[in-house]
């Protein structure tokens, strides 16, 4: 720069929270011509937030020569934050001005200012040349990948660059969201370093925007996002007449050039540089977006414990202990290093036998920076409660990955651990009745069945109703039987009783005409007759066996004494005496008939109960 | 008696040969089911899971309903991985003889790798008491206890009322008693009957299903469930099936998916 152009610092400080001092280096080559000025921000990078906070200072030379503005120190957190020191060279009487930024080393964004080469011929934009055709072909973005077709999680290389042939302010606008992608960035330096590159034979610098370590989440063909870029490109313009007033004293070799003898458009190129003007021209370059096509890991010989891991890798599972008691735990170190996607890597199944109680492992990585491709190791730490006293032997622990450059599938495997356990202080509570653990089975059962075949329902049988059905049926049966014996036996009686009634009063009635007719023979014959039927059928006495004795003897039996049998043989006796001895008369006739009707109703009293 | 004798082996070939042509098609040696379940048994020691558990199937399919054979072959089952399978069979074993310390033992065990798994609430001590009445006889001695109480009962009045010697207040009373007992079997007979006749719970046989508001494959899904879930089907369409899960959570899948119990 030259000597009297003022120019800017700026001291960048990001994700500072606390910052407890600022101290900023001596200028003592400088003169301060303003600041220092704060700036705060935020930017929402990848979806990172991250806050900044920019001192800056605008600067003019002293001297002429090399000097170092040494790095500022700020005071963050407790810890001591430096910035790198930038060298400057001064010189007399240059049109260039740049501007010169620092940015502490700590910075996750790069950015990425570029510096245009200060004397680059490409700088001046000659009379009648196109702005737009020059800055095409002076600027552009460039998306280097290292392959096109990968499989997926195998990692791809994805560098994006800036070629400038002109002095130039870029700052990146757009960055690529790598969507379908789990992406890794590389650290640049910073400030950016340019280096330089032949594209057709023309020299660029080239300026690396963006580094990414790329690794497909999915199969298929992917797209890589461009990255967008806004120059301010500064210009260096030829103008025809002199009018640059203010320049025209700085250069003492001004006036002798201006000569006419060397007007001419080469001489004033080179020599005599009085009438040139500055233009900033802004200008947005966007690169091309580039097509990854993701092959899916092939499925032939994929190995049971393949889970994602595409690389090539090694192996280490470490148990901590060899005896222990269950009141211990285990660990299981399992370290899984090498170079692919170790940052994808998922935790290896561990087999892990009846009797330990297992967690989730603790996973912790160990990335080499800026490694490419990415290596470094993950280490997966499982943590086993033995639960049960004995022998055990945890199986051993498998890996399986997928080797892009041998296009096959690779399975490490470690050796099985065996583990003696004992018992520990503390018994479990919960003791198990089988002697199996408590996340065993209990044994099959074995022995002889009854081999029956799927029952029917008794209950849906006609038998069971059928069954139900008998003993009512029988019980009707029998309930039938037993009325019709008794109406047998007693209702017959009961029809004869009644008849002897009968009967007797139509002897009775009879013996009742012979006495109006006066025939007393017939009258005591009849009346006798009467009596001794009814006894007969009453009592159920043959008349071939009828007795007064057998007749007291029945009635007794049916306890009817007294009067009623008292007059009951009067009457026979009567009958009797009258029967062999006529010649009664017609009261005692008269008086007869009513006891023996009296007799028969009384005795049908009696014998009724 | 000669002639017995030599009918007999006749009547066995006849027999064999309706059964050759009936079974002609399944192709399957008829060796006899003890036999088959000691070879399973034997096959499960091998741990040759996947074998031993067709082989209890095989059994169960041609009828055979044993605990121990529902038990073993949840327990193949469950060691094949196939989690439905083995709770459907654990259910079945325990429908049998509910309080089996060890079917109840394996069937949490299975149930552990049920996704979801949402546990029933244990049964009150008065269902406890009734499920252990209804299993102090078998399927059919409700039925048998039934018969036989009745023809007592019967007995016991006809003896009362017609036999002068034989009526006294303890025969009466007895009769009462066997009585009261008679109609309590009838109704355990046909509460059984009805209750093992019940289907309105069955087992997940596919996982992650996913259950809908409606009978309609369209409709939004309420809730995932798993392979060995047991459901209530609360009611039920042509194809699809409204379950219930044990916190309530209800739901239609395709009863495809159920094997009811």
């Amino acid at each position: 720069m030259t000597q009297d152009e003022p120019f800017q610092i700026q001291f960048m400080l990001e994700n500072g929270v606390n910052v407890a001092s600022f101290t900023p280096p001596s200028f003592k080559d400088f003169e301060v011509l303003q600041g220092p000025s704060q700036m705060q921000g935020q930017s929402i990078f990848n979806g990172k937030r991250s806050e900044y906070i920019a001192l800056s200072y605008l600067l003019q030379a002293k001297h002429v020569g090399n000097f170092t503005i040494a790095g500022a120190q700020a005071r963050v957190n407790g810890n001591i934050v430096k910035s790198n020191p930038v060298l400057i060279e001064v010189r007399k009487g240059n049109a260039q001005q740049q501007q010169q930024q620092a940015a502490p080393p700590s910075a996750g964004i790069p950015s990425h200012r570029g510096q245009g080469g200060e004397d680059l011929p490409e700088g001046f934009l000659k009379k009648g040349e196109d702005i737009n055709e020059k800055l095409k072909k002076n600027i552009f973005l460039k998306v280097d990948v290292d392959k096109t077709s990968i499989y997926e999680g195998e990692q791809l290389t994805a560098t994006y660059k800036l070629y400038t042939r002109l002095p130039t302010n870029s700052s990146v606008t757009k960055v690529p969201a790598f969507k379908g992608f789990s992406a890794k960035d590389i650290e640049l330096p910073n400030p950016p370093q340019a280096t330089e590159e032949r594209v057709n034979g023309i020299p660029y610098k080239v300026f690396t925007i963006r580094k990414t370590l790329l690794f497909p989440l999915q199969s298929g063909t992917l797209e890589l996002d461009p990255v967008e870029v806004d120059n301010q490109v500064r210009l260096v313009k030829m103008v025809a007449n002199k009018r640059g007033g203010a320049n025209r004293n700085r250069d003492p070799f001004e006036d002798f050039f201006n000569d006419p003898a060397f007007k001419d458009p080469f001489f004033d190129d080179f020599f005599n540089r009085p009438e040139v003007e500055y233009q900033d021209v802004p200008y947005k370059i966007q690169s091309n977006p580039i097509k990854i096509n993701v092959k899916p890991v092939p499925v032939d010989g994929r190995p049971i414990s393949y889970n994602g891991a595409v690389g090539k890798f090694n192996m280490t599972a470490v148990l901590d202990k060899k005896k222990i008691t269950t009141d211990d735990a285990l660990t299981l170190k399992v370290t899984i290093s090498g170079q692919g996607n170790v940052n994808l890597l998922n935790s290896p199944k561990i087999e892990v036998p009846t009797g330990f109680d297992r967690y989730d492992p603790k996973v912790t990585d160990d990335i080499e920076k800026n490694s490419n491709p990415l290596s470094g190791s993950r280490t997966f730490e499982y943590v086993l409660m033995p639960q049960e006293a004995g022998d055990h032997t945890i199986p051993a622990v498998e890996f399986s990955y997928f080797d892009p450059a041998a296009n096959s599938f690779k399975t490490l495997r470690s050796e099985p651990f065996s583990v003696h356990i004992e018992q520990g202080k503390h018994i479990k509570q919960d003791k198990q009745d089988y002697g199996t653990g408590k996340n065993d089975l209990v044994k099959n059962e074995t022995g002889i069945l009854n081999w029956t075949r799927n029952h029917s329902w008794f209950i849906m049988s006609p038998w069971f109703y059928l069954l139900l059905l008998l003993p009512l049926l029988i019980a009707a049966g029998i309930i039938f039987y037993k009325r019709r014996k008794d109406y047998n036996t007693t209702n017959a009686a009961v029809l004869k009783h009644r008849y002897a009634n009968k009967v007797a009063l139509k002897r009775l009635e009879l013996a009742a005409r012979y006495l109006k007719e006066g025939k007393d023979k017939a009258f005591y014959e009849e009346t006798s007759r009467a009596v001794w039927g009814y006894l007969s059928s009453k009592l159920k006495i043959p008349m071939a066996d009828l007795s007064k004795q057998l007749v007291q003897d029945k009635l007794s039996a049916r306890s009817i004494n007294g009067s009623n049998t008292h007059e009951l043989f009067n009457l026979i006796d009567n009958c009797e005496v009258a029967l062999y001895a006529p010649g009664q008369d017609d009261r005692k006739m008269q008086g007869t008939y009513e006891k023996a009707v009296t007799i028969i109703s009384n005795l049908e009293g009696a014998l009724k109960n | 008696m000669l002639n017995n004798r030599n009918i007999k082996p006749v009547f066995f070939a006849i027999a064999w040969l309706l059964l050759a042509f009936t079974t002609a098609n399944a192709q399957t040696p008829q060796i006899n089911p003890q036999q088959r379940f000691e070879q399973a048994n034997v096959l499960f020691s091998q741990s040759k899971y996947t074998e031993a558990a067709r082989t209890y199937q095989q059994l169960l399919d041609e009828g055979h309903t044993q605990k121990a054979l529902f038990f073993n072959a949840g327990n193949a089952w469950y060691k094949a991985g196939k989690t439905g399978q083995a709770i459907y069979s654990y259910e079945k074993a325990l429908q049998l003889s509910p309080n089996d310390a060890a079917i109840k033992h394996n069937l949490a065990i299975a149930n552990q790798k049920v996704n979801g798994f949402v546990e029933e609430l244990p049964l009150v001590f008065f269902q406890q008491w009734w499920l252990q009445l209804q299993h102090l006889h078998k399927a059919n001695g409700w039925a048998v206890g039934t018969v036989l109480l009745f023809w007592l009962l019967i007995a016991g009045i006809l003896l009362n009322s017609f036999l002068p010697g034989w009526k006294n207040k303890f025969l009466r009373w007895g009769n009462y008693v066997i009585g009261t007992l008679c109609v309590l079997y009838l109704l355990m007979a046909i509460d059984t009957y009805l209750s093992s006749n019940n289907h309105e719970s069955g087992i997940v046989m596919n996982s992650k299903i996913k259950a809908k508001t409606s009978p309609d494959e369209n409709s939004r899904d309420a809730f995932e469930v798993g392979e060995g879930m047991k459901v209530h089907i609360v009611d039920a369409t042509a194809e699809f099936c409204k379950i219930e899960l044990a916190d309530g959570k209800n739901g239609w899948i395709s009863c495809a998916y159920i094997k009811r119990l």
